[in-house]
């Protein structure tokens, strides 16, 4: 087939498909919305959620990571795009980690020695490796059909962001039921279960956002 | 075709943003205006391929360019967006063929569309994909395509409206990449 015949047939397709962001942007709604309502029907939101609010150490739970969630949402958008992987910025992501070490060294700090163990076993830990995960599988299953209208050039680092993003969602919409407040407890085991979501994330989705 | 003589002085941006909001002349102008770059990056990488090849890989890529054409922001400057395109599947060619290569980014801004050569002959593996598509959307591509048939001429032969036709002419291109990935896997 001569390529002069391929480009008329290309060129009488008009039909131009919708950009990734509009998927990404719904889809992270959709997923918060539906997150929200399971974690509500199934695990219950914390009684005494007003309280915890005027906690700053609870809050940081939140601000962490929601701001995972949308700095990492935000590169999967640019890296979406083909000439996104030179453009990204991952700086940003360090800064998160850096925050959520000062969180953690704060919390070392005033918590005695004697109390460190419990304070990081916590009571609920289980819980929390099982619920965020699984919570985090209906954003990151989203994120990833939102990457797939995008043309990345870089598969497995769309990968990681999604699991991040998705992960970070998760945590954020967990941390409405979980009364751990102490960083100790939710830096180890919150963090733990977005490093799962990423991994496997990564791993899946590296083939599957291939094009 | 149009002529050739206005294909170096074009704007991609403004061809390609006509291209998008559903203009096809243009389209068709931005499609033969970046061939001969991507025919030149191709070559040029591909030594030993061979000429018939090498152009299978080009219809990769515009082919790719044509399904993630909604993947470029207006305004934002045509050439990283195309190259970094151009580069992801041309990698992606070579390493089907069992050869790796390896692709600088600064090597796309070097004009090779003088070395390009003349137009080659025919490339193989686009025809033999069309091929396994079913009965109809083949007939489809191959009228629009070979015959220089338009939209509505291509549906009253088959008795089809002239949406249906559009459709099934966008879905048999998608199916086209769909069948040329799991070929390359």
């Amino acid at each position: 087939m001569k390529t002069d015949t391929l480009i008329r047939a290309l060129a009488a397709d008009a039909k131009v498909d919708h950009g990734p962001a509009l998927f990404l942007v719904g889809g992270l709604v959709a997923a918060f919305g539906l997150c929200l309502g399971l974690l509500w029907l199934l695990l219950g939101i914390r009684a005494d959620l007003d309280q915890a609010m005027t906690n700053p150490l609870s809050i940081m739970r939140f601000l962490l990571s929601g701001s995972l969630m949308l700095v990492a949402g935000r590169l999967c958008m640019v890296v979406a795009r083909p000439e996104g992987a030179r453009l990204a910025q991952l700086w940003p992501l360090t800064g998160i980690a850096a925050a959520t070490l000062g969180a953690l060294i704060w919390a070392g700090y005033f918590t005695p020695t004697e109390a460190w163990q419990m304070a990081i076993v916590g009571k609920t830990a289980v819980n929390c490796l099982i619920a965020i995960p699984l919570l985090s599988l209906i954003p990151v299953a989203l994120i990833l059909v939102a990457l797939r209208q995008g043309a990345t050039t870089v598969p497995g680092l769309a990968a990681c962001l999604a699991g991040l993003c998705g992960g970070g969602l998760a945590a954020m919409v967990y941390a409405l039921h979980c009364t751990e407040d102490s960083p100790l407890f939710y830096v180890t085991w919150y963090g733990l279960a977005i490093a799962v979501v990423t991994l496997i994330t990564t791993f899946l989705g590296a083939r599957l956002l291939r094009w | 075709m149009q002529p050739e003589r206005n294909l170096q002085t074009d704007d991609w941006e403004s061809l390609l943003a006509a291209a998008n909001a559903g203009d096809s002349r243009s389209y068709q102008r931005f499609l033969l205006a970046v061939t001969p770059v991507l025919r030149g990056i191709v070559r040029a990488r591909g030594h030993g391929l061979g000429d018939a090849n090498c152009e299978d890989v080009v219809q990769d890529v515009l082919l790719a360019i044509h399904l993630k054409r909604h993947t470029w922001t207006a305004g934002a400057p045509v050439r990283p967006w195309l190259y970094a395109i151009t580069r992801y599947k041309v990698i992606d060619a070579f390493r089907a063929r069992g050869r790796r290569i390896d692709l600088p980014i600064e090597d796309f801004s070097a004009d090779l569309v003088a070395d390009a050569g003349p137009d080659p002959t025919e490339a193989a593996d686009m025809a033999k994909l069309i091929g396994m598509l079913g009965d109809r959307s083949a007939t489809i591509v191959r009228m629009i395509g070979i015959n220089g048939a338009t939209v509505a001429e291509t549906g009253q032969t088959l008795g089809m409206t002239e949406g249906a036709v559009r459709v099934a002419l966008h879905r048999a291109l998608k199916a086209l990449a769909a069948l040329r990935e799991r070929h390359v896997e």
